[in-house]
């Protein structure tokens, strides 16, 4: 674990120094967990709600934090979840279908002004979408955050061995999607 | 020495990885990896402020939620503690105060000894006994004037008031 870290986690223990403790959370984790969330809410927008709503949450459960996995994996965990339950619930709301949702997803990002890529990654992006939702989490945790598969194990709560087959089966579906619509 | 034979391993792993992974999907490795998406200006400045904000409202919330529950349960709570000072004010004194023989001699009242009840049983006449035993299942009440009719009949006024002396 990172000093600073636990210098939080003493931090956040302690009801004296709790606020001042989340505060050095929040400006430590704010970008990584934004990027996480907007990778998988694609819009800016919701991405912020999803990632207040996310930090709420951490607030609200500070004291049922146990060190047994690491506080960047917790977070992770809680913006994963809390990104699920954010397109779940507009699925819920607007009586979507499974294929009707990474439409849903390509429009949000298709309208979204801070979209800054060119084509070739608005392709990607869209190949991306084609991949069912845990699979494009995984894509994205590996690819783009490059981080470890211990890591995303515990994030996730799957095995290693499943991650990376979950990873190349990704890969492979893009590639099929990149070549297919050249 | 083993740190650096670990991070040698490490990127050893990585470059497998890459190669393995340019294998699979060329396309795909051949796309510049870059972050496409933006923010607005300032967004991570502001974040933290605004999410303060947010905390703070949330805490506001929370506090006036155990506020009200308060509310709810005050008439409540004032009216079962009421109770309980009525009944303590009743049942202490009562309980303190009453001496204990006098209950028990009132209880034992209402009841006749075996002596007490046979004595009864004589001074009535077998007639009256009688009627008493096959009419006591069908007539369970009587109205003022059967009652002083049967009594005038029965007993003489010397008896009545050897009773009510008693």
């Amino acid at each position: 674990m990172q000093d600073i870290d636990k210098h939080i986690i003493a931090g956040l223990k302690d009801k004296n120094k709790r606020d001042l403790a989340f505060h050095q959370l929040v400006s430590t984790y704010q970008e990584r967990l934004y990027w996480h969330i907007r990778k998988i809410v694609l819009n800016h927008d919701d991405t912020d709600d999803v990632l207040q709503n996310t930090f709420l949450k951490v607030w609200k459960s500070i004291d049922n934090f146990r060190e047994e996995s690491s506080l960047f994996t917790w977070l992770y965990r809680i913006a994963t979840n809390e990104s699920i339950t954010f397109i779940n619930s507009k699925k819920k709301k607007s009586f979507m279908q499974m294929n009707e949702v990474s439409e849903f997803l390509m429009d949000n990002l298709e309208s979204d002004p801070y979209f800054e890529g060119d084509e070739i990654q608005l392709k990607l992006q869209k190949a991306i979408l084609t991949l069912p939702e845990k699979q494009r989490i995984v894509f994205n945790m590996k690819y783009y955050d490059d981080l470890k598969y211990d890591d995303m194990a515990q994030i996730l709560d799957t095995s290693v061995g499943a991650l990376k087959a979950s990873y190349h089966h990704a890969a492979k579906k893009i590639e099929h999607y990149l070549k297919s619509t050249d | 020495m083993f740190l650096n034979l670990l991070i040698k391993n490490e990127s050893i792993d990585k470059n497998a990885t890459m190669e393995e992974f340019k294998k699979i999907a060329p396309e795909l490795s051949k796309i510049k990896k870059e972050n496409a998406f933006g923010t607005p200006p300032h967004y991570f400045d502001d974040f933290s402020a605004r999410l303060q904000m947010k905390i703070e409202a949330e805490k506001q919330v929370a506090e006036k939620k155990e506020f009200k529950i308060i509310n709810i349960l005050k008439p409540a709570l004032g009216l079962a503690a009421s109770f309980a000072i009525i009944f303590m004010l009743v049942y202490i004194p009562v309980k303190t105060f009453m001496p204990q023989q006098a209950v028990v001699g009132n209880l034992a009242s209402n009841e006749y000894s075996d002596n007490e009840f046979e004595t009864i049983l004589e001074e009535l006449d077998e007639n009256s006994f009688f009627a008493l035993l096959e009419n006591g299942d069908e007539e369970e009440s009587f109205s003022d004037e059967e009652l002083i009719a049967y009594v005038s009949s029965n007993f003489s006024s010397y008896e009545i008031f050897e009773y009510t002396e008693k």
